[in-house]
């Protein structure tokens, strides 16, 4: 039975919940459902992201994605000397 | 109208994408595309394009510092306005380019360009020293072994001659970056500057845990050179670290791209290497890369003397000892390498002899080779 | 007033080269900012290294590209540049402007940023340089609505892609490099403003063999325009040429002392495939053996041009040395044709092709070049489901260590051994 895109999203947050470091590669993603090509997964990822249920975070070269709430923001508004 | 922060996704307009090309582009590029029969340069920096219409395209190339202001822009606008029908574009190597339709528009134009100081130095085409493709350096970057931009106003200034005649053998494609990414893709560039570190990353470990993803800086060094490793930070607390096995750090800095807390920036540390001899079109020879020549030079700002030296160097002995059409590259590879180092009076040091991957490759296994300065010892 | 000495940037206000720091002085005058762009850059200039830290998380909302955070370590000495962030703003094919779209783009960055910028960066984006995070939804808005235009990528994005000027203004243009740039830019929007792929993927499209954008030397998909009948030759001019008439390389030696203009020494010499030659006046070329590399229609452009069945020819794979060396583009497809009726589905084809087997074996932070080299290259191109040829390679493999497959092999590879002792005693 093929999974739903809302099973897929529940695997992903489940998945960006437990993992033990919260930045995720797309590639960790590919697994919540093995039977979707790498750029549906993408797509579904990408659109949890546009919800505001995961977010993207970059090193500048490398974009990866998180929960929210397991994001420090280290630099903040106020900077840090 | 405008952005509304207590409604952030209301009337949101996303994936526009640039402007279509053709609704930015003179009248006469417009209606003359792919219809072009050849071009010519009429003098340094002046091109003209012939259509098979007749319509002719007289093209100004002036070089640009790269890093530029808004007024510098809105300068370059009002040229475009009073000589151009207001279009202009840029080059990939940094240069802008005016564009007119007639001779007489484009003497007026260069009058004009000529008027405004060293603004806009008119060259940058044919067997000439064109713009420094460079990074961001010192003036935007977090990783950089050394400036960009003042390296490249420095060598810009030594070499001016060259950008604005067209006396060399052939082009001469300089670059810079700024570290090892190297953003600018210096790697096949007839002559490359390059800021290297040569320190190790040092461990922050007041914040490694909370700015690294551990696992993240242990993949990302190439040669396995940290690993996983309990330390004491500052308050006597153990954390969990890494260690950095310092023989086999390549000083690559991708460590420090993907974590914060192992910075290698040092003022003695970094410095500029010299790479030649690179090359992108196909004419003649295959692509070709650029090769370590210098492995460092010091970091001495304002003006990098020593750097500046090095390339005059290789740019004047190359100018007078290359053939026609012969990129430094093929002058190289023609004369050998030995008589590169001989001529150019560049010291070579074990530093020029690949020990990485697929070094093998670079090694001579040949009894073919020419007596140099360099086999004294053996032959004197 | 200076806000900050500057001596040592002062020194590169001397010199005939445009001067950025007079640059920045002048829009100093009206963006106070820039003296603090100055007063580190003068520190750094002291210190001998950067006051520049890593980007944080910065972005607008829903894009993983096309902005890249930035802070000074300094921002107490210098509140001007405590937030740096650059906007990468994605250029048009071919990089012409309008003054107005140009004076339009200004305005913007006057009201909401430090008022410098790079034209361009490497990829080939505008670079705005230096804004404060709360700037950048509303500069998204304002770009958006107001320039109805976007930014550019970044990250393990599909990067903006980037071309020649094409036929726009070069008669040696195989293919329309604006119009196919400009088209799979369109077509890939969600690749390029949001993360795809193990890491970043560059297109760049150079219409001829020259490879203006070094598509060869630093984009993961290289388009490189070619053709595959014969180089068009007009002997009237080849003579001109000869006669000393026209210039040589279309002038770009002009200021050198090379004597008159020598057909043999200067062309059919130089030809890597000595395939020309001259019979009484007129110049003969064996197309069968012309490899097609520009040099012979550079230096006589008014007598000689690509042929007329164009196309290009695809290379993939290219990158800078991070990490395990520089590698080129390696040639995989000899001849597509480039076809707008089509929207370029040839072309699609063969990107999908690609992104589909890279996002699935590519290791994270591999370029697609990386994944060639470690999975080999017969694997990849019976991926792409192309015949390996002999152009794929420079030379054959000098080493026997062949990677057969067992169907390829009469009776497999499941023997008996108990068999085999039978007639050979161990």
């Amino acid at each position: 039975m093929a999974m739903s895109i809302e099973e897929v999203e529940a695997a992903m947050i489940a998945k960006a919940t437990k993992a033990p470091k919260p930045q995720l590669y797309i590639k960790d993603f590919y697994k919540c459902d093995p039977d979707r090509k790498p750029r549906e997964i993408k797509n579904i990822a990408n659109k949890l992201v546009s919800k505001g249920t995961l977010m993207f975070w970059s090193s500048g070269s490398t974009t990866m994605y998180a929960l929210p709430s397991r994001i420090k923001d280290e630099e903040g508004d106020e900077g840090i000397n | 109208m405008g952005y509304d922060p207590k409604n952030p996704m209301e009337g949101r307009i996303t994936d526009l994408g640039p402007h279509k090309y053709d609704t930015m582009m003179p009248p006469v590029i417009i209606e003359n595309k792919g219809k072009w029969l050849y071009h010519e340069i009429l003098e340094p920096g002046v091109l003209v394009h012939v259509s098979e219409s007749g319509a002719e395209c007289y093209t100004v190339r002036v070089g640009s510092p790269r890093l530029i202001s808004i007024e510098h822009i809105r300068e370059m606008c009002d040229i475009a306005d009073a000589h151009c029908e207001g279009f202009l574009r840029f080059t990939t190597r940094n240069n802008a380019e005016f564009m007119t339709d007639s001779k007489e528009k484009c003497d007026a134009l260069i009058a004009d360009l000529k008027g405004r100081g060293n603004k806009f130095p008119i060259g940058g085409t044919g067997a000439c020293v064109t713009n420094i493709v460079h990074t961001q350096g010192w003036v935007h970057c977090h990783t950089p072994a050394t400036d960009a931009s003042g390296p490249v106003k420095a060598v810009m200034d030594d070499l001016f001659e060259y950008f604005g005649s067209m006396k060399l053998p052939a082009q001469v494609r300089i670059a810079l970056a700024c570290c090892l990414n190297m953003c600018g893709a210096v790697h096949a560039s007839d002559i490359a500057l390059l800021g290297v570190h040569r320190k190790p990353p040092m461990i922050d470990n007041d914040r490694i845990t909370g700015v690294c993803e551990i696992p993240l800086a242990i993949s990302a060094c190439p040669l396995g050179a940290v690993k996983p490793a309990k330390a004491i930070n500052s308050q006597g607390e153990e954390v969990k670290s890494v260690k950095v096995n310092a023989e086999r750090c390549m000083f690559c800095g991708n460590c420090y791209t993907m974590c914060p807390a192992m910075p290698l920036a040092d003022p003695d540390g970094d410095g500029m290497a010299i790479l030649v001899g690179g090359k992108v079109a196909n004419s003649r020879s295959a692509p070709k890369f650029s090769k370590l020549v210098v492995p460092f030079l010091p970091n001495t700002p304002p003006r990098w003397p020593e750097t500046v030296e090095v390339v005059h160097r290789i740019v004047h002995v190359y100018a007078k000892d290359a053939r026609k059409y012969e990129r430094i590259g093929e002058w190289a590879e023609r004369i050998g390498w030995e008589k590169f180092f001989e001529k150019c009076e560049i010291p070579f040091t074990d530093k020029s002899v690949d020990d990485y991957r697929l070094a093998y490759d670079t090694w001579r296994t040949t009894a073919a080779f020419k007596y140099t300065s360099h086999t004294d010892a053996y032959t004197k | 007033m200076a806000k900050h000495d500057t001596p040592m940037l002062d020194e590169l206000e001397k010199g005939p080269w445009p001067s950025f720091v007079t640059d920045l002085k002048r829009q100093a005058e009206t963006h106070p900012d820039c003296w603090d762009i100055l007063g580190q850059l003068e520190l750094s200039y002291r210190d001998k290294i950067t006051h520049w830290k890593h980007g944080g998380i910065v972005g607008v909302f829903g894009y993983g590209g096309g902005i890249v955070g930035r802070y000074s370590d300094v921002p107490k000495q210098f509140p001007g540049v405590e937030h740096f962030h650059t906007v990468r703003i994605a250029q048009p094919s071919g990089m012409y402007y309008s003054s107005k779209n140009l004076r339009g783009l200004m305005d913007l960055w006057d009201k909401y940023g430090s008022g410098m910028t790079n034209m361009h960066g490497s990829t080939g984006d505008m670079i705005l340089l230096g804004t404060r995070t709360e700037n950048l939804e509303p500069l998204f808005w304002d770009l958006t609505h107001d320039l109805k235009q976007d930014l550019g990528g970044s990250g393990s994005n599909l990067r903006t892609p980037s071309c020649c000027l094409g036929e726009s203004r070069c008669e040696w243009a195989c293919y329309d490099a604006q119009d196919l740039c400009h088209h799979l830019t369109m077509h890939y929007q969600d690749e390029i403003h949001r993360p795809a792929f193990p890491y970043k993927f560059k297109f760049k499209f150079s219409a001829c063999a020259n490879d203006c954008v070094a598509a060869i030397a630093r984009s993961d998909f290289a388009v490189i325009g070619t053709w595959k009948d014969d180089i068009q030759m007009d002997q009237a001019a080849v003579k001109e040429y000869i006669a000393g008439n026209y210039p040589s390389n279309a002038g770009a030696h002009k200021d050198g002392d090379w004597g008159a203009f020598d057909i043999k020494k200067e062309v059919i010499d130089l030809c890597p495939t000595e395939c020309m030659w001259m019979e009484g006046d007129e110049l003969k070329i064996d197309n069968s053996e012309c490899n097609r590399c520009m040099h012979c229609i550079n230096v006589m452009p008014r007598a000689l041009r690509p042929g007329k069945e164009k196309g290009a020819t695809i290379c993939i794979g290219a990158k800078a040395p991070i990490l395990d060396g520089a590698q080129f583009a390696t040639m995989i497809i000899p001849f597509i044709k480039i076809s707008k009726e089509s929207e370029y589905e040839e072309v699609i084809d063969v990107i999908e092709k690609i992104w589909d087997w890279w996002m699935e074996v590519g290791k994270n932070r591999e370029r697609v070049g990386e994944t060639m080299q470690r999975i080999g290259l017969p694997t990849f191109l019976s991926v792409m489901e192309v015949e390996p040829i002999p152009q794929h390679v420079k030379e054959p493999r000098s080493n026997p260590y062949v990677f057969w497959k067992e169907e390829e092999i009469p009776g497999g590879w499941e023997r008996d051994v108990v068999e085999f002792r039978k007639k050979h005693a161990a």
